[in-house]
């Protein structure tokens, strides 16, 4: 098969005649369109220029569509086609045009359209999250008077997915603030000569803040995307359906465990974060300071009363509840293409960690008076 | 060197996965402009030497040729355009599902950078007529398709780039009678109008003799036939045989359907 080539004669009346040859088509794999079209740009800008197809080999779509708009979108008795090629460019003059479905986009008004739109999502947002809280509600109040049918299993299986395989992480992540922090402060504090506070910062901080933050943040990654994504999958693969047909309900068998599950793991995994930031604090106070970890371990609970303690586990409790019931609404709300699985992922998680930092703010003032 | 008017060559291809054997010494040859079907039980591994044969996957041993070169040993560019030479249709469609039918048909198109918008609009809308889709489909995505659709689709996005070879695995897996009968008389009219070399995979029968040339049947690691329809009554294999019995009697139906109408 010969590339697609043509060459031009001029007419006796010196109108110049095109004269395509061999394979006019993408399967000719030196042939490039956007080359052929610039070198023929001249003759289609005149008007007199005849086209002879007559010695073409083979002519495709692409080829066509290529002459076809070169052509002004017409043809008449200067363009010269075999037969067999007639039909393709019959067909190409019926096809719609582009702009035919050009959509009105870039105005004032389209703008403020979409911000309405984002506006009215919201509010569909907030209702699709009420209606999760009162299903699982509902859900609670079946199975406080049906106990048998409790998802201990899954239950169970979700306290370890998030709750235990997430000890070493949080563990770690925690225990290089503290010492971050610890080294910090000792700079700070040395400074004043008020080396001793150290431990209430620390001791109040690991506790009452870094504990159930780092918590949130960390299980909002791990265990929240998990669950936005594996309820958004499960939905286009139509699990959640058979699950229905099944007569199980979805909130019983796939939320409701989720939530029980995380909201027993948080406090503890709270409690267990605390314990690495202040261990690192200690560490770092050890090293900086000189104060030795028993008299920091003396001294902590004069500074850090137990209050402290019940606060941080019931923040961390909230904190468990708000990821979770965010991964699960995001989750729902998956369509199946991967642009919206994705998506809803993002949203699940950066919704989660927002969330959670907007009610710590509010927790640190509404508790301001509590244990310090 | 390879043979003339050979679309597609396997030489003694072996696939071992660990201790299994899927293919031994199998050997395959499917000429240019005929339509080929393999067959064979589930878990013949045809789908594994159709990905093979496109070069998702690579045999443990033996080679491959497309239009007369190995896809493996080309550099990257050659392989892209070696690649532009065939289109696959994939068993679900594999639609990209975040991108409109249009954003889907369009997708090879741009990628060969030839052609501006406007010439790529008018070559989307003359596949979805190819494929007899109207032009409204086109703002679709792929979730908002029926199943027949999104064959057809999918079918308009392998044609796209004008290929000479059309891999199908399945095309007519899940298909209702009606659309699948539809579905295989698309294809031979496609197959006429753009002169295709077409190789595919089907459990279904009724695809099977509306469409093909050839057959090659997979049974005991490799091909044991590639023949005619009719003439897999010669083949002694037991797979074969009972295969025949299916084939046979919708052979006769359609030769029936032929006579028919001549007096």
């Amino acid at each position: 098969m010969a590339d697609a080539e043509f060459r031009v004669e001029e007419m006796p009346d010196g109108t110049k005649r095109v004269i395509l040859t061999g394979a006019w088509s993408l399967r000719g794999v030196q042939n490039n369109f956007a080359d052929l079209r610039d070198h023929l740009a001249a003759f289609f800008g005149n008007p007199f220029t005849h086209w002879d197809l007559s010695a073409v080999e083979q002519l495709d779509s692409a080829a066509a569509v290529m002459l076809w708009m070169g052509w002004g979108k017409h043809r008449d008795q200067r363009m010269l086609l075999r037969p067999e090629h007639t039909a393709l460019f019959d067909m190409l003059a019926t096809l719609p045009a582009a702009n035919s479905f050009a959509a009105g986009r870039g105005s004032v008004m389209a703008l403020l359209r979409i911000m309405w739109d984002k506006y009215l999502e919201f509010f569909d947002h907030l209702v699709g999250f009420l209606n999760l809280v009162g299903s699982l509600l509902l859900e609670l109040f079946y199975i406080m008077k049906h106990p048998r049918n409790i998802p201990f299993k899954e239950i169970s299986a979700n306290f370890y997915k998030g709750g235990v395989q997430a000890l070493p992480v949080t563990a770690l992540v925690s225990f290089m603030i503290g010492i971050a922090m610890g080294y910090l402060m000792a700079l700070q504090l040395r400074k004043f000569g008020a080396d001793i506070f150290i431990v209430n910062i620390i001791g109040l901080a690991g506790i009452r803040e870094l504990g159930p933050i780092l918590m949130a943040i960390i299980v909002a990654g791990r265990s929240g995307s998990a669950m936005t994504a594996q309820i958004g999958v499960m939905r286009v693969t139509e699990e959640i359906d058979a699950l229905s047909t099944m007569g199980i309900s979805r909130t019983l068998r796939l939320i409701l465990p989720k939530v029980i599950g995380l909201s027993l793991a948080a406090p503890l995994l709270a409690f267990w974060t605390s314990a690495w930031a202040i261990l690192g604090g200690m560490l770092a106070a050890k090293m900086q300071l000189g104060i030795g970890m028993e008299f920091f371990l003396d001294y902590l609970p004069r500074v850090v009363v137990p209050v402290s303690l019940t606060l941080a586990v019931f923040k961390g409790l909230t904190f468990g509840v708000l990821v979770t019931l965010i991964a699960c609404h995001f989750g729902m709300r998956i369509k199946p293409n991967t642009e919206s699985l994705s998506a809803s992922t993002t949203s699940s998680v950066v919704t989660a960690i927002t969330t959670v930092i907007l009610v710590d703010a509010v927790f640190a003032i509404v508790t301001r008076s509590i244990g310090l | 060197m390879s043979k003339p008017g050979l679309a597609c060559e396997v030489t003694g291809v072996w696939t071992q996965y660990g201790q299994t054997v899927i293919h031994r010494d199998l050997n395959l040859e499917v000429r240019t402009g005929e339509v080929m079907a393999m067959v064979g039980g589930s878990g013949s591994g045809k789908t594994t030497l159709l990905r093979h044969i496109v070069g998702l996957t690579r045999p443990s041993r033996g080679e491959i040729k497309l239009f007369g070169v190995n896809l493996a040993q080309l550099d990257r560019e050659a392989a892209r355009q070696a690649r532009n030479r065939f289109g696959m249709l994939f068993q679900q469609g594999a639609l990209f599902s975040a991108l409109t039918v249009y954003e889907n048909i369009a997708f090879p198109l741009r990628e060969l950078r030839q052609f501006d918008e406007e010439a790529i609009h008018l070559l989307v809308m003359h596949k979805l007529a190819l494929v007899e889709l109207e032009p409204k489909h086109a703002w679709l995505l792929p979730a908002q398709l029926s199943g027949g659709m999104v064959k057809r689709v999918a079918l308009a996005r392998a044609l796209a780039l004008e290929p000479e070879l059309l891999v199908l695995d399945e095309p007519t897996a899940g298909l209702d009678p009606d659309r699948s009968e539809k579905f295989v008389r698309l294809i031979k009219s496609l197959r006429k109008q753009l002169g295709l070399t077409v190789i595919f995979v089907t459990h279904d029968l009724d695809t099977l003799v509306g469409l093909t040339d050839r057959v090659a049947v997979l049974a005991d690691q490799r091909i044991i036939a590639s023949c005619s329809l009719p003439e897999l009554a010669n083949v002694a294999h037991p797979f074969a045989q009972n295969f025949f019995k299916g084939v046979s009697e919708r052979l006769e139906r359609t030769d029936k359907w032929k006579i028919a109408p001549t007096h």
